[in-house]
């Protein structure tokens, strides 16, 4: 992503250079070489391979996806995990965050703490999920115990299983990325406003919220794209031979189970169209707000 | 929205910040005062001396640790900021980069719950107020220091509030604009016709807008008066430094007759006005550079003698550091040309020559 960002503008030396060369562009070699090695050959390589299945025509690949029963729902399944999944992280994350604004004791204390399953990693949220979550986990025994809910509870080995996880997951980083945006802001501003007569969330509302909206959208795209890609958590504490058959279940099988890597090709370029469209309408509604800087004049 | 008000009144009005070593310091202490409807209130000090921590209590942006805010008989130290409804002005301005000029200004209309058809003449108004009537569909981005200034005014007189604060809004200004939007200030005062609390760290400001000056210092009202009184009379030494008065000598003092005290100091004897009462033997006299009369012959009673340190030329006159016999240092604005070495009388009014404890 920053590679990516650093080889495409070069910096500010750019515009100074443009008469001649500048020399600083070289810096940026390093990373565009890295890019084309690690990113762009494999997609070339991919793309070209999803093209040249074992038999059929140049499409036969994508003609199986759309017409096997058990691999085209893959996409809506998938869909249905990662953007409630994605919404509900931006959703909490952004107000926890905004009350978080202030920095203080408090904030150190409630970063440390919601950035801890960061750090966990996806199997080891899992085997907690199965401990807490499962019809013999502490949840059930602890409601079992108040006589508050007697039937078993089924939070694991289906959707809700993966969901909770993708949100357990994605929660941390979608905080951190929406309280550095919102520290962004310039506090006098929300001073402002208030010295005008808004109230806490009209400050919100009309301040932060139009100000934080493109950080959102980009939020938003990099959570669902962490998301969408979801493989560890379906398999472990959801079902996935039916419910929780995500997209990168059938592209797993596809290559090595069936051995047939260029259907799984095939499947990971869908994959990545159906990322790109999302981001490209996410990104798309970003130019409709304020871009710019968001401080209130002069420092 | 109040028309009405007829004073804003502040009693022993305290703030006070944890320092380092968990000990608290007052940032602002027992600031007592009333500004009348109408009143131009200066609050003057070095960076630091609880200016802006006054301002930002009454605008009710922090809270206070001690006293009370009451506008007429209602408190509202209680009150949060929004239920204040006074205007403010920033330092850097704090306009809404998302929004237009337009939008800027009638935000607070806004927040009252006016329809667009209502707010539409108030922000024109407004604007033309400030001259900025060509500018309303511009976000602040594309304006000037000195446009986003006037755009902060606008969108802190339009909502009409009892009291305008303003936080060294003239700061970022470069010192021709400074001086215009300076006039421009008063102006609107004048036509608004309400208070205006005016924090600067810049005595000219000060002396140029102010009807009335409040000095601080380390959180401590040192005076307040008129301008002219700060000017001319300043209570003790932190207000006569501050105000320019930058020769300050140390004498023993060896008569003192009701307001005309005698000093000597080495081969130096001069005759001082007493400002405030001495405690001992030693005072400390404080001169203005441009109140010492500068000539080349025995000035008769108070004068001194000595020769040319320093020249810095100012245009009209010039700064001179002058040498005494007695080896002290004084500085002194001459309109005549002097050069280094230059032997020199420097004549001292004895009711300019203020005395003070030292």
């Amino acid at each position: 992503m920053s590679a990516a960002a650093l080889a495409g503008r070069g910096g500010p030396a750019v515009a100074v250079g443009r008469r001649g060369f500048d020399r600083a562009l070289l810096l940026a070699i390093p990373a565009t070489l890295f890019m084309v090695l690690l990113f762009v050959y494999p997609f070339l390589y991919g793309l070209w391979l999803s093209f040249a299945p074992a038999k059929g025509g140049a499409l036969a690949n994508y003609r199986t996806f759309f017409t096997t029963p058990d691999l085209w729902p893959t996409i809506g399944i998938t869909l249905k995990l990662a953007l409630p999944a994605t919404l509900i992280n931006v959703g909490i994350a952004l107000p926890i965050a905004f009350r978080m604004r202030v920095r203080g004791r408090w904030q150190r204390v409630v970063t440390t703490l919601l950035v801890v399953p960061i750090t966990l990693g996806t199997v080891l949220i899992a085997e907690g999920m199965l401990n807490y979550f499962g019809p013999k986990g502490w949840l059930s025994h602890t409601l079992q115990l108040l006589h508050l809910y007697d039937g078993p509870i089924r939070l694991t080995h289906n959707y809700w299983g993966v969901l909770i996880s993708l949100v357990i997951s994605g929660f941390p980083f979608a905080f951190l990325l929406i309280l550095s945006y919102v520290t962004g802001i310039d506090p006098v501003l929300a001073r402002a406003a208030a010295t005008l007569g808004a109230g806490t969330f009209a400050q919100f509302r009309h301040i932060y919220l139009p100000l934080l909206a493109p950080g959102l959208a980009m939020c938003f795209c990099l959570a669902f794209v962490q998301a969408f890609s979801v493989f560890p958590s379906a398999v472990l504490v959801g079902a996935p031979a039916g419910p929780t058959r995500v997209i990168s279940i059938a592209a797993y099988q596809a290559a090595f189970e069936q051995y047939d890597y260029s259907l799984a090709s095939a499947i990971a370029m869908i994959m990545g169209f159906v990322q790109l469209v999302i981001v490209a309408a996410v990104l798309g509604l970003r130019g409709l707000f304020y871009r710019g800087p968001v401080a209130g004049g002069k420092g | 929205m109040r028309h009405d008000f007829r004073e804003l009144k502040l009693e022993r009005v305290t703030r006070s910040f944890a320092a380092a070593g968990g000990h608290a310091f007052n940032a602002l202490d027992e600031l007592t005062m009333t500004i009348r409807r109408g009143e131009f209130v200066a609050l003057l000090g070095p960076s630091g001396c609880g200016k802006s921590t006054a301002l930002n209590c009454i605008a009710g942006l922090l809270a206070l640790s001690g006293g009370a805010i009451s506008l007429d008989e209602q408190r509202i130290d209680t009150l949060p900021p929004e239920k204040r409804g006074f205007g403010m002005v920033f330092q850097n301005y704090a306009l809404f980069p998302h929004m237009t000029v337009e939008r800027n200004v009638g935000f607070g209309l806004r927040m009252r719950g006016m329809s667009a058809a209502e707010i539409a003449p108030r922000v024109a108004r407004a604007l033309s107020l400030v001259q900025l009537s060509g500018q309303a569909g511009k976000l602040p981005g594309q304006l000037s220091g000195g446009q986003q200034q006037r755009v902060a005014i606008a969108r802190a007189i339009v909502i009409e509030p009892p009291l305008v604060l303003m936080d060294e809004p003239l700061s970022n200004l470069d010192a021709k604009l400074r001086i215009e939007t300076r006039a421009e200030i008063r102006r609107i005062h004048g036509e608004l016709g309400r208070a205006t609390i005016y924090v600067t760290h810049d005595q000219d400001e000060a002396l140029s807008l102010a009807d009335r000056i409040v000095v601080m210092k380390d959180g401590v009202v040192q005076q307040i008066d008129s301008p002219q009184r700060i000017y001319a009379q300043p209570a003790n030494l932190h207000v006569a430094h501050f105000m320019g008065y930058r020769n300050v000598l140390e004498f023993e003092v060896t008569a003192v007759n009701a307001e005309r005290v005698e000093l000597s100091g080495g081969a130096v004897r001069i005759v001082g006005t007493l400002c405030q009462p001495l405690d001992g033997r030693r005072a400390v006299v404080a001169i203005r550079p441009e109140e010492i009369v500068v000539g080349t012959r025995d000035g008769g009673a108070n004068s001194v003698r000595g020769s040319v340190t320093g020249v810095e030329y100012g245009g009209r006159d010039s700064l001179i550091e002058v040498l005494l016999d007695g080896g002290l240092r004084l500085l002194a604005r001459s309109d005549v040309p002097a050069e280094r070495g230059d032997a020199i009388t420097l004549s001292i009014p004895p009711e300019r020559a203020l005395v003070y404890p030292a």
